[in-house]
This record gives C-alpha cells, sequence and structure tokens, in this order.
C-alpha cells in the first residue's frame, strides 16, 4: 500500500455531483425537521395534556421512538412497513419520514421544556387579566417559550443533518451516496470521505454557530422588555 | 406475495434465533468497548482543555469540534474504506465500528466531563487541601464524587446513543443485529417482522440500560446535599443530538 498516491483532482472534478448529493441532503433534512416539528408539537401537547390516558399515551410514544435506532426506524419503514402494507414510499418519502420520528421524538421534549419552563406565574396572570385559556398560551406563554425552543430546535436539526447521512443507504442520491459512487470507480475513498466529512462538519458547525447568534440575539430582546 | 404464505409470520424469527441473539451480543460489545473507550478518550480530552498549555488547550478544542460535528456513518467509512487505500492501515470490521463509535462519543464526553469537573466549585478543593488532603486524595475523595454525580446521567445518555448508533456498524459488514436482521429479512423475504424485532430489541436494551442508569444517579445522590432519589429518568434529560 506505500506509494499511495493522492488524488484531490477526484474532489475537484466531482463537486458539481458533490453539490447536487447536498441539496438532497438539505432537502430531506428540512422535510424531516417539518415532519418533526409537527410531530413533537403534537406529542408535546399529549404529554402536557390533564387527560391521564393522553399523557401516558404521549410519553409512551416520544420513549418508544427515542429508544428506536433512526437506522432501524428507516428500514423498517422503507423495507418493513411499506412492502407489507403495499404502500410504495419512495426512497426519500420513507428518509423523511424516519426522520421525522425520531427528530419529533426530541422535539417532544424541547417543547414540553420551552413550555414548562416558563413561571406558571405569567398564565395565571394572563388568565386574571381576562384572556382565555388559548389566547393566554399563544399571547403570553408561547412567545417566551420560542426563546427556549429555537436556539434547542436548532441542535435538534443539527442532529437531523447528520443522521440523513444514512439515507443512501436505501439509495437516496445524498451527498454520502455520491461520494461512494464516484469513490469506487476512481478507487479514492480517503479523499471522497475527508471531503465529505469536512464539509459536514463545516456545515454543522455553521448551523450551530446560527443558533448561538440566535439565542444571543432572542435574549438580548427578552432583556429589552 | 403470494396467497398462499401468511401475511404475518413470526416463524421464521425463531428459527433464526441464535442468529439474532449473536448479532444482539455483537452489538452490545461494539457499544460497550465504544463506550468505554470513549470515556477514557473524553477525560484525556476534558483535562487538555483545562490545561494551562495553550497547544494542549487548542487541540483538544478542534478534537471535540471535528468529532461531534462529523456523522457516524462518514466517520465509519472513512475509517474503514479510506484509511486502507491511503494510509494502508487495514483496520478489520469490528476494532473499525468500536474506533469509530468511541470517537464520535469521546468528543461529546469530553465536554460533558469538562463542565462537570468545572461545576465542583473551588471552594471544594481548597476546603479539602485545608484538612491537609493530598493533592491524589482531593481529586479521589472530594471533586470525584461530585463530579460524578453531574455527569452519570449524560454519560448514561451518551451510552444509549452508542447501542443505537451501533446498527449502522452493519453497512461496513460488522455481523451485529440489524446485519444479521438485513440478511436474514431478505433470506427468508421477511423484512417487516425481522426489522421489527430487531428495533424491539433495541428498545429492550436501551429500556434495561436507561433503568441501570436511573439506579446509578439514586446511589450517587447520597454524595448530594439534597438527597432522595433524582426526579429525571434519563429519557427525559437526554440530549438534543436526533442523529441516532
Amino acid at each position: 500500500m506505500d506509494g499511495y498516491i493522492y488524488n484531490w483532482n477526484v474532489v475537484w472534478d466531482s463537486l458539481p455531483e458533490l453539490q447536487q448529493g447536498l441539496i438532497i441532503t438539505l432537502q430531506i433534512s428540512i422535510v424531516g425537521m417539518a415532519l418533526a416539528i409537527i410531530f413533537g408539537l403534537t406529542f408535546a401537547m399529549g404529554r402536557m395534556s390533564n387527560y391521564g390516558y393522553v399523557k401516558k399515551f404521549s410519553t409512551g410514544v416520544v420513549n418508544f421512538a427515542r429508544s428506536i435506532p433512526l437506522f432501524v426506524l428507516l428500514f423498517w419503514i422503507y423495507y418493513g412497513l411499506s412492502l407489507k402494507f403495499a404502500i410504495n414510499l419512495t426512497a426519500f418519502q420513507a428518509g423523511a419520514i424516519a426522520l421525522g420520528i425520531t427528530g419529533g421524538a426530541y422535539m417532544a421534549e424541547v417543547f414540553r421544556g420551552g413550555i414548562e419552563a416558563i413561571d406558571l406565574g405569567q398564565r395565571e396572570a394572563a388568565l386574571a387579566i381576562g384572556l382565555s385559556s388559548s389566547k393566554a398560551f399563544t399571547l403570553v406563554v408561547l412567545p417566551q417559550a420560542i426563546r427556549i425552543i429555537v436556539p434547542q430546535g436548532v441542535n435538534v436539526y443539527v442532529g437531523l443533518l447528520k443522521g440523513a447521512t444514512i439515507v443512501s443507504v436505501i439509495g437516496v442520491a445524498d451527498m454520502i451516496y455520491v461520494a461512494q459512487y464516484i469513490s469506487l470507480n476512481s478507487f479514492t475513498p480517503f479523499e471522497m470521505y475527508s471531503a465529505v466529512g469536512i464539509a459536514f462538519i463545516s456545515l454543522t458547525l455553521s448551523v450551530a454557530g446560527l443558533a448561538y447568534l440566535l439565542e444571543r440575539r432572542l435574549n438580548r430582546s427578552s432583556a429589552n422588555v | 406475495m403470494s396467497n398462499s404464505q401468511p401475511f404475518f409470520d413470526f416463524a421464521p424469527i425463531w428459527q433464526s434465533r441464535v442468529l439474532l441473539i449473536e448479532g444482539f451480543g455483537i452489538a452490545m460489545f461494539s457499544a460497550v468497548a465504544g463506550i468505554i473507550l470513549a470515556i477514557i478518550l473524553g477525560l484525556i480530552i476534558a483535562l487538555m482543555r483545562l490545561s494551562r498549555f495553550k497547544i494542549l488547550r487548542g487541540f483538544a478544542f478542534i478534537y471535540t469540534q471535528l468529532f461531534r460535528g462529523v456523522p457516524l456513518y462518514v466517520l465509519i467509512l472513512w475509517i474503514y474504506f479510506g484509511l486502507v487505500y491511503a494510509v494502508g492501515i487495514d483496520i478489520p470490521r469490528i476494532p473499525s465500528g468500536i474506533i469509530a463509535l468511541a470517537l464520535l462519543n469521546s468528543g461529546y464526553l469530553s465536554e460533558t466531563f469538562r463542565s462537570g469537573i468545572l461545576a465542583v466549585s473551588n471552594g471544594q478543593r481548597e476546603a479539602g487541601q485545608a484538612l491537609g488532603l493530598k493533592g491524589w486524595q482531593v481529586a479521589r475523595y472530594i471533586i470525584l464524587p461530585q463530579a460524578g454525580r453531574i455527569v452519570i446521567p449524560p454519560t448514561g445518555n451518551q451510552f444509549i446513543d452508542a447501542i443505537k448508533d451501533s446498527a449502522i456498524l452493519s453497512i461496513i459488514g460488522v455481523p451485529e443485529l440489524m446485519k444479521v436482521a438485513q440478511e436474514q429479512a431478505n433470506l427468508f423475504y421477511r423484512p417487516f417482522e425481522f426489522y421489527t424485532v430487531a428495533g424491539l430489541l433495541y428498545l429492550v436494551a436501551v429500556l434495561i440500560v436507561s433503568r441501570g442508569i436511573t439506579a446509578l444517579e439514586n446511589r450517587f445522590a447520597k454524595y448530594s446535599r439534597k438527597s432522595g432519589s433524582s426526579e429525571n429518568s434519563v429519557v427525559t434529560t437526554a440530549t438534543t443530538d436526533a442523529s441516532h
């Protein structure tokens, strides 16, 4: 193996394909995140419900979804569920749903944590000045909770972005898929995977940096109130 | 699908039970070995980040950023396929997977350990020294029990993530649970049944481990001034990293 000649030109030559793959990665992670927000909000509400059964059921679903590996969920949905019930999901759809379920379980905790962090007195005060229960939530509790929810939500998104890399195993043509394909033809796995790794690290770091700035901004605006 | 076959058929699972249990064992072994290495590496990196030397601090900072940012999938491919070609280091499948799990988790754990050590107030160290304890005695009897209590829940979560992540090792052919499930699902053409059972086995492992961690937390709670059982189970104190 000695005398290996590094061939970084392969990376430069395949930049257009890698860029295509990156777009797919971003698309699937964004669709997954949208599903995660819907799923998460639903089950966060469920967990905070006054009805014992709704509460127990929601808690069970969240813990269940969090204990199953994303990888297993992906295979279960794409090969198991869609074949068994002839749903015919595309690989992209199956990937987005799996990301949505895993992300949703985390988002449920983020929503709940954010809402429960708001002092109960805020809600009581809103009710005392005559707001309805739903208005007290949307006008008083939620705007304050958002400050806590948004930065943590971005962190969940960073996780989904990293998790989205595994969708290539079911044939979604994302960045990893492109890198695998090219490295098989050119025998340059080291160069290709290094490039993809660097791309991902810069992507996740910049999104996380964005979350940090956002958090600071949101905290500043709260100090001015 | 022909009509002569039952819609759900879990009999093939029973036929493949030995293979599945072996795969489960390899998955657990990989996760345990990975997390033990990650704890050792994470502690070293945490101490480097708290060091007086700028070079060590800088290295440790880059290390944490690197391994917290890279997806496990890419890291595994890079170690198993990339390194062989470029550097000629031919690491077998299982060690490759364990190394990847260790590197990835050590990035997170080093941050956990650093904040755990920093969370123990300086007055505690000073009080220990004032009582005439030696440096290692302060570390052993004063700092460690208190920092340990703080880091147990996040370290436990990391272990759970490692168990879940171990399923990804199947992509390089590690014969762990998910790999076995894939092979058997193709053999019997029963993907739904096999992936359901695989998912349930991971679920059981995660639930057992989280119970264990809660028990450990409660044992350590005696070092806490507010003694008594901890209210938060591991699942509710989990990190927000949704990549597993």
